[in-house]
């Protein structure tokens, strides 16, 4: 069963069509998408600095960020 | 100076004294409603103004999260970067190329939404090009300054803000032109 949304336009609040329903969550699913991908990098990094025995305050000292 | 009775702010702001040509005018102000999971903005953009400022302020969001912005009917095309760091911590930067909307924009969670963006040309048969600076209002969060553009030359009249998760409540969208001089 399709989850139900609703969508504004200008003051006009109303169920969303089949086809706004796929486009929201299409969206939605990029955005988290990007989101974890910036985790998996967050967790990368914070591997190799934990290796090389480094803090983050440290790291940024040496890389700028 | 108070407002003059008879006054919105904004018709004191497009009332500049001659010889003055920078101002900000108000030209739409729109509630988000209850439980959205996109509001869009009709007629927005014109050929009255080359460029723009949307402020998104106060209402909820149902979720932790960022703001997406999306221009007219538009789902392809957007390239965008947004160099972050997470508040005392480490870089946690987003970029996207060729992606359906300028995905992290703006912020929001139970508390408070927030975006601020200025967009250039929207309306004129050139690229769009969006400055930003997102700020994740989680204590874990992230904040930096992005920007990006989108890879067509459409005008549009309207867009269009969604988030990430969740659904919006409340809070207030207003565009403000720059007025060409």
């Amino acid at each position: 069963m399709m989850a139900t949304h609703k969508v504004q336009i200008d003051d006009v609040v109303r169920d969303a069509t089949p086809a706004e329903v796929a486009q929201i969550e299409a969206r939605q699913a990029e955005a988290e998408a990007q989101a974890e991908a910036a985790e998996v990098k967050a967790v990368a990094r914070q591997a190799v600095l934990d290796r090389l025995g480094l803090t983050e305050q440290e790291a940024q000292l040496l890389l700028g960020s | 100076m108070g407002v003059p009775s008879g006054y919105a702010s904004a018709q004191v702001v497009q009332a500049v004294p001659t010889g003055i040509n920078s101002a900000l005018v108000l030209i739409s102000s729109t509630t988000i409603g209850n439980a959205v999971s996109s509001v869009t903005v009709s007629n927005a953009f014109s050929s009255t103004y080359d460029n723009y400022k949307i402020l998104i302020s106060g209402g909820a969001s149902s979720a932790l999260g960022g703001l997406s912005l999306q221009l007219g009917a538009t789902t392809t095309g957007y390239y965008w970067s947004v160099p972050r760091l997470v508040y005392g911590g480490a870089a946690s930067n987003e970029t996207g190329a060729n992606g359906s909307s300028f995905t992290s924009v703006g912020g929001m969670n139970a508390d408070g939404l927030g975006m601020n963006v200025d967009l250039i040309a929207p309306f004129l048969s050139k690229n769009t090009f969006y400055y930003s600076n997102q700020v994740a209002n989680g204590t874990s969060s992230v904040a930096g300054g992005g920007g990006g553009f989108l890879n067509n030359t459409t005008s549009y009249t309207a867009f269009t803000v969604a988030p990430s998760s969740g659904t919006l409540t409340g809070g207030t969208i207003r565009v403000y032109g720059y007025i060409n001089s």
